[in-house]
């Protein structure tokens, strides 16, 4: 209603105004910036003395004549001019002048801090950034757009994301960067099982992050080093990404914005197999019929045998295909087919399994109402997220409630509070790893090229059976080893449900003009449901599997700042506070056993067996004391220290407090030079120590009891050896930093060199299992990361209608394991599937692939035997690979015309290896398009080796045992060929290095003179892309960044997802 | 607000003073218990002793394989003794040594602090789980040679087990197992689901392993063969199929692990070898009929090709006997004393009896064992009966005995090491050789790798061809 009165009073004054000046018109309108209305802007008329002010709205008036031109201008602001045409109302919107050195940036526990002061790196992106090109889960979205991010996705629907800053510098914990939304922590948990972090299957539930809503976030802010998040404590060991959410800000009535995108999703093709076309089902020829490659049976009753393909032989090394060969193949066997008891010609499929993939949808619509007045401000956000996936039968639902709203009090007393309730409903995520539910399993390692996988999904929707390819026998349709696709997909699938609280409630009280107190609680608090079934005729024993997860974490700050400024020359600031955090843990699993009772009924009761549970509870209390201050002289140089002491629950009694400290300085040397071309200049030197402790249950050993019992009960020494004598573990870290603007701002750079220890650190080490355990918890070793990083800023072209703004982010982190504890020399930190592992060995970078090797001459020619193939190192142990990329780089560049903007951004990723088991295995299947190439002289590889100029074969590249070149042609003609298996582990090995258009957006920006004629304050449209070119990679047929799942098990591929294209519009809109 | 300001300051005073002892007590798992009775141990690493020998699962035990009981049908990399592939060696000797040796150790310690027990009843328990820690021992041993032992099991002590000599752990072995048999004198486990409870059987079955162990010294050591083996027999081994240290499984909750991999998992990955099949087929072995199904029509059994790639229909089935899921398991039977004591007579070694007597008696203790009749039928034939079965007495016990131990994969794989005989096929696809041991656990290479590389160099390199310490011959 105040708003009303006060528009009201503002139109009586612009009549007022028409009256006093007749031959002009009176020109009225309202100024913004990013935030909402901007006063005090100052109008005038160009070169001419009549000049206005704008008010506490933004709303101004002035009197001016068509043609003039008005310029509008705020200190901190790039100044606007506009022509006044035929409208007498010209809304303007003020960009910022600020640079991003200049601006107030959160740092640790939401302290708002002068970037300019910080002895540290932190680096900033806007919500814009990423809620233009929306994703799913908002880390996508920050790849490429911070030096030193690795953020490394696993490819399938609603998946993990895994996120290190700078390196991994825990050897066996955890090593992902803590989410901070407003001051509250947020549990990053995957809750993703062992073995599906392993690669031993199972579903991947993403990252709880997730549950973030793009569409509320204002800025993102990134912690890296241990001074940056000293304040923290522990927790914040691996970096910290803070996000602050978007506040009500004051203007006229209460503002209305509404977002809307919708995007589709393709498969990329270059991530996918090439399947040859030319043989069909079999391992080689040892079976019956014409040239051992069918099976023999009597199918339609006849008393005579028929031909058959292999029915259990997943592999494509079988006959030649040959359309005027008919052969009763998986579609007689099932009589709700029309090809019941009917042979079909011998052909490669016309669907190969790529046909699989459908077109995805996501559809996401925001909207958000805020206001502000001298009391306080509000905001509601709500946001509605669906998604369909590019699997059948899989789809992810997110609906967003954000509230935040301040309010004064009283005199110096403030309230505020922020509320955010998600819900998140997933269905069919993709299945994982070395696992029945992957059918990627098929399709990228086991597969016959005569299966027709359009035809299988019909067989699926015309029998609603497992009209599986791959039946046992003939007379026996229950599947061997694989599924119709299409059974997995729409029987056997998971579903999830994610109710979620995050929030926190602040008092603060300003005691005087120096000193405030401020008291917070802050929460976040989740329940977890999800359920997987298997059902009734799968290959896998028919199951269902429910999981309750109930986690939460409540924070108790109490915190008094101070901010004084003595002299003229000197200011202090520095804040005391304590800190109480209680995190707690429920879990429950529980899970069918031996089968299920009734077909499609998926309850606990339906199990044949004893249902079998697991639990997990556990509450974690940490306390923390600290204080910080920072000293600072004249705006030229700044010093600061930190110190934190916290106790953990974790620890034993006797060590669980520990103490940690930083100091920082910086010192702005530009306030020295005073020259035209270096606008800003620091330098800024760090070191920092953070102690840290771990997860609850790591001291006291216990047993486990197994179930179900055996004519009594059962119980067994656990796989991990706790320890009594745990101490907490250490994080040392310095850092130098040097940030430059030159050029009046237009060219910047912020260069980080930093080297970061951690010691002691509390690892979940593997020993020997002669000792009777898998691993034992140790304070064993010392990783150490250090590297490199730039942050490039600059603007090459600055036209009065063309700008072109770039990005450069490089970093380049170099880890090495240092020590491990006495004696040990090596840590598996995993093992793959056929003999590779994962480890930390010391000397070495922390991530190295072992398994086994060529055998190389002394020239490093890889040796070749007797019949040509590759010869295999005895030992397992050899170093094949490494996981860390040589760097990484995000290169961000935007173009806008007028109110048009092209942006683009690269990702880009340089080296590292994976290894990979979909071509261990798929190489040995045959189904692969090279497998039934040609060779060198021009024959088919598949035909058989001779010494003639007919032979088939291949030709390895290396020597022979006598150390001349190889002219050993090996046979390819069956499974045991040289691609796959019978190589060693290094054959195996990919880099896994690329070079990704990650996002492109063309956005165009409703002029004012449009938006004159309509009820919109401001309104864009864009046109969005995500991955939509793979520019390079070395790795064939998949996407070298796909993974299983975040955690410490990275550089392996079993199943792998494909890379999606996306490609959407959106709209952004303000009343 | 002075007031709040005092509040608050009290607050931090209460929270930073809550007790280092309440803090503790969250590290205290409530759902995990922290003491157990060694009842349940025991349990567990008995039942998890006779699954890990029973089980075909290819990720642990491809003792039938290396036997050549069973052949495979699609995926021939087990049958061509491809071991590193899926850590088969790791997992079974973590398997041994976490959940039997260390589940038996720590079941000792919690009955050697039991101040409530009488103290005959102590020794008693001890002895049994000691009994047990022993023929897994002897298995470890004889699957790879030098393990660590003396330094084994050790964790905070020893993170990093040295390994000890194969020929000196059996010497312990021995001595251990003497103490333990003489301390086997009042009540034992509450829980035995071998033998329920009936110490006399316990004893029998320790002179039986005590045979055993001196049976697989007699190309090693033969004076302390001879030794052992007499000292064993005149303890009083196994007389009958009755005193076989069998374990019987529940049904489909409790199975057997032959029903879950081969029935449960509906996958078709075995069928019988050729190796044995042909043998029993020229033997007109009636056993046959148990051993494999007559899916092929009547009286008609044909086995795989060894290590080739198979098409199940076309092949001799897995019998159905052994694919119940209460099928009982064994760890030591009467046909096996029965054929150890014949190497004994035939040594010379006072058993007692004569190398024909106990070679018939093998042969019938195993035709009762899988209730098959016509014994006499059978060891007249002139290729069985001992007077005129061709070869040498190796050969001749050694092709029954490997045919007795029949879904016993590791004792008829051992039974072809010791006596190389019978002969058996080089796999199909790849012809490498048979393997005499399995190779150390890959992440014995990575974890434990000095003493991992001593101990390859004491036998003779880590291959899974060097040949055991009692494999001489």
């Amino acid at each position: 209603m105040r708003q009303l009165i006060r528009i009201g009073k503002w139109t009586l004054l612009m009549f007022s105004t028409i009256v006093c000046h007749a031959q002009m018109k009176t020109v009225t309108g309202n100024v913004f910036d990013e935030n909402g209305p901007l006063a005090g802007v100052n109008i005038l008329v160009k070169n001419t003395l009549r000049g206005s002010l704008s008010d506490i709205n933004g709303a101004y008036s002035i009197s001016a004549s068509t043609g003039e031109t008005l310029v509008f201008s705020y200190i901190g602001f790039q100044t606007s001019e506009h022509e006044i045409g035929d409208s007498t109302t010209i809304n303007v919107t003020l960009q910022s002048e600020v640079t991003a050195l200049e601006e107030a940036v959160v740092t640790a526990l939401g302290i708002l801090r002068e970037k300019k002061s910080l002895g540290y790196a932190t680096q900033e992106v806007k919500g814009e950034a990423i809620t233009i090109v929306k994703t799913q889960n908002f880390i996508n979205s920050l790849s490429g757009r911070v030096a030193g991010l690795d953020i490394r996705t696993s490819g399938t629907l609603g998946g993990s994301v895994n996120v290190v800053i700078r390196g991994n510098n825990s050897i066996a914990g955890d090593n992902q960067a803590l989410f901070v939304i407003n001051g509250v922590p947020i549990n990053n948990d995957t809750g993703n099982t062992g073995q599906q972090r392993r690669g031993g299957g199972g579903f991947d539930y993403g990252n709880a992050a997730s549950d973030i809503n793009p569409e509320d976030i204002e800025t993102i802010n990134v912690l890296k080093g241990a001074a940056a998040t000293a304040l923290y404590g522990s927790r914040a060991s691996n970096g910290v990404i803070m996000i602050t959410t978007k506040k009500g800000s004051k203007q006229a009535g209460i503002g209305i914005s509404f977002s809307s995108s919708v995007t589709l999703g393709n498969v990329d093709k270059s991530t996918l197999p090439v399947y040859q076309k030319k043989y069909g089902a079999g391992y080689g020829p040892y079976y019956d019929g014409p040239g051992n490659y069918f099976g023999l049976f009597d199918i339609n009753g006849d008393g005579q045998d028929d031909l058959t393909t292999v029915f259990t032989e997943d592999a494509s090394y079988g006959a030649a295909f040959d359309p005027n060969l008919l052969i009763y193949q998986w579609n007689s066997l099932y009589p709700g087919l029309d090809t019941y008891l009917e042979p079909t010609p011998w052909i490669g499929a016309k669907n190969d399994p790529n046909y699989v993939w459908n077109t995805s949808a996501t559809v996401i619509n925001s909207l958000a109402f805020e206001g502000a007045n001298e009391q306080g401000s509000f905001r509601v956000g709500l946001t509605n997220f669906l998604q369909d996936g590019n699997l059948p039968n899989s789809e992810l639902k997110r609906n967003t409630i954000d509230f935040s709203a301040t309010h004064k009090l009283a005199n110096n007393l403030n309230a505020s509070g922020n509320i955010t309730f998600t819900k998140t409903d997933g269905k069919g995520r993709y299945g994982t790893g070395y696992d029945g539910n992957n059918e990627m399993i098929s399709y990228r390692q086991y597969w016959q090229v005569n299966i027709d996988l359009k035809e299988q999904e019909s067989a699926y929707f015309r029998t609603r059976e497992n009209a599986t390819w791959n039946p046992s026998a003939p007379d026996n349709t229950v599947p061997i080893y694989a599924n119709n696709s299409y059974w997995t997909f729409y029987e056997n699938y998971s579903t999830d449900t994610r109710n979620r609280v995050f929030g926190n409630f602040t008092l603060d009280y300003q005691i005087n003009d120096w000193l405030k107190v401020l008291g917070r609680f802050t929460l976040d608090t989740y329940d977890e449901l999800r359920e997987e079934r298997t059902a009734v005729g799968s290959v896998q024993i028919p199951g269902y599997t429910r999981r309750n997860r109930n986690i939460s974490e409540y924070n108790y700050d109490l915190i008094l700042n101070f901010n004084k400024t003595f002299t003229e020359k000197w200011s202090v600031l520095g804040t005391l506070g304590f800190n109480l955090r209680r995190n707690e843990w429920n879990t429950l699993t529980a899970r069918t056993e031996d089968g299920l009772l009734l077909p499609k009924l998926y309850s606990l009761d339906n199990s044949i067996g004893p249902v079998s549970t697991n639990e997990y509870e556990a509450v974690k209390m940490v306390d923390g004391l600290y204080a910080q201050a920072s000293l600072g002289y004249k705006f030229l140089a700044y010093i600061e220290g930190t110190y934190r002491r916290d106790r953990s629950s974790t620890l034993p009694k006797n060590n669980n407090t520990y103490d940690y400290w930083s100091v920082t300085g910086s010192l702005i040397f530009s306030q020295l030079l005073k020259s035209d071309w270096l606008s800003f200049g620091k330098l800024r030197v760090n070191y920092g120590v953070v102690g840290n402790d771990t997860d609850p249950y790591r001291i006291i050993d216990t047993y486990n009891i197994i179930t179900p019992p055996f004519n009594g009960g059962l119980a067994s020494n656990p796989g991990i050896k706790n320890n009594l004598n745990l101490r907490p573990e250490e994080q040392r870290n310095w850092e130098i930093g040097l940030e430059v603007l030159l050029f009046d701002r237009r060219f910047g750079l912020d260069l980080s060199y930093y080297d970061n220890r951690n010691i002691d650190q509390i690892t979940q080490v593997p020993v020997s299992n002669s000792t009777g355990f898998q691993s034992a918890i140790l304070n064993a070793g010392t990783i150490e990361n250090k590297g490199w990083e730039i942050q490039l800023s600059a603007t090459p072209i600055k036209l009065k209608d063309f700008n072109w703004d770039l990005q450069l982010n490089w970093a380049k982190n170099k880890s090495q394991v240092v020590e491990l504890l006495n004696g040990i020399e090596n840590l598996e930190i995993s093992f793959f599937q056929e003999g590779g592992t994962l480890n930390a060995t010391p000397g070495q970078p922390y991530g190295t692939i072992r398994g086994t090797n060529y055998v190389f001459n002394e020239n490093g020619q890889p040796i070749v035997d007797e019949f040509g193939f590759y010869l295999v190192s005895d030992t397992s142990n050899e170093i094949i690979g490494d996981i860390n990329p040589d760097w990484i780089a995000g290169l961000f560049n935007s173009f806008s015309y007028k109110n048009i903007n092209l942006s683009f951004l690269l990702d880009m990723r340089k080296g590292g290896d994976l290894y990979s088991l979909d071509t261990y295995y798929g190489y040995s299947t045959g189904i692969y398009d090279f497998s039934a190439g040609d060779n060198e002289l021009g024959n088919p590889i598949r035909d058989p080796v001779t010494n003639g100029p007919d032979s088939g074969g291949v030709l390895l590249q290396g020597v022979k045992e006598d150390g001349s070149i190889n002219d050993i042609r090996a046979d390819a003609s069956t499974s045991e060929n040289p691609f796959g298996w019978y190589g060693p582990s290094a054959q195996h090995i990919y880099d896994a290095g690329f070079i990704k258009l990650r996002e492109v957006s063309l956005t165009y920006n409703f002029s004012e003179k449009l938006l004159d004629k309509l009820p919109f304050t401001q309104m864009s449209f864009s046109i969005i892309g995500r991955n939509l070119w793979i520019i390079d990679k070395n790795l064939p047929y998949s996407d070298p960044e796909a993974g299983i799942s975040a955690g410490n098990i990275q550089g392996y591929q079993v199943g792998a997802y494909p890379a999606i294209k996306e490609m959407g519009v959106s709209l952004q809109m303000k009343f | 607000m002075k007031k709040i300001g005092a509040y608050l300051i009290l607050l931090v005073i209460v929270i930073s003073c809550t007790s280092d002892d309440r803090y503790e007590s969250y590290n205290k798992d409530p759902k995990r218990p922290t003491i157990v009775e060694a009842d349940l141990l025991f349990n567990s690493a008995t039942k998890t002793l006779v699954e890990r020998m029973t089980t075909p699962n290819i990720n642990v035990n491809i003792f039938r394989l290396m036997a050549q009981q069973w052949a495979t049908t699609t995926y021939p990399n087990e049958s061509n003794y491809f071991l590193t592939g899926r850590t088969i060696p790791q997992n079974f000797w973590s398997g041994m040594y976490q959940n039997v040796l260390l589940d038996l150790t720590s079941a000792q310690e919690i009955v050697s602090k039991d101040d409530n027990l009488r103290s005959d009843k102590k020794t008693t328990q001890v002895a049994q789980a000691e009994i047990l820690m022993i023929y897994a021992w002897q298995i470890l041993v004889d699957t790879f040679g030098d393990i660590p032992y003396s330094e084994g099991l050790k964790a905070t002590e020893f993170p990093l087990p040295k390994y000890d000599d194969a020929a000196s752990i059996y010497v312990d072995l021995i001595t251990r197992l003497d103490v333990a048999i003489a301390n086997l004198n009042g009540a034992g486990f509450e829980t035995d689901n071998l033998y329920f409870g009936d110490i006399g059987l316990w004893r029998k079955f320790a002179t039986s392993l005590k045979l055993r162990l001196g049976i697989r010294l007699i190309d090693a050591n033969s004076s302390l063969a001879q030794n052992v083996v007499e000292s064993a027999y005149n303890l009083g081994v196994f007389d009958s199929n009755a005193d076989n240290a069998q374990f019987k499984f529940l049904g489909i909750s409790n199975p057997n692990p032959i029903w879950r991999d081969v029935v449960q998992s509906g996958r078709q990955d075995f069928v019988a070898a050729n190796t044995m099949v042909d043998l029993m087929n020229d033997l007109n072995d009636p056993r046959l009929a148990v051993f494999f199904e007559d899916n092929l029509g009547a009286e008609t059994y044909v086995g795989g090709i060894y290590g080739a790639i198979n098409t199940y229909v076309n092949f001799s089935h897995l019998g159905t006997l052994i694919l119940e899921p209460t099928y009982p398991a064994c760890l030591i039977d009467y046909a096996e004393v029965s054929f150890n004591l014949a190497q004994a007579a035939q040594l010379g070694f006072a058993v007692g009896g004569s190398a024909e007597d106990y070679y018939n008696q093998g042969i019938t203790a195993s035709f009762e064992y899988w209730g098959v009749t016509n014994i006499s039928d059978y060891l007249a034939n002139p290729d069985v009966a001992w007077a005129t079965a061709q070869g040498d007495w190796r050969e001749k016990i050694g092709k029954q005995f490997w045919l007795a131990m029949y879904n016993r994969g590791f004792e008829g794989w051992t039974v072809w090491r010791q006596m190389d005989s019978p002969t058996l096929n080089p796999p199909e696809l790849t012809e490498r050789p048979v393997p005499t041991r399995y190779t150390y656990p890959v992440n014995e290479q990575n974890l434990n790798v000095q003493n991992w590389s001593a101990a390859s160099a004491a036998i003779g390199g880590d291959s899974q061809t060097t040949k055991l310490f009692w494999d001489t011959q």
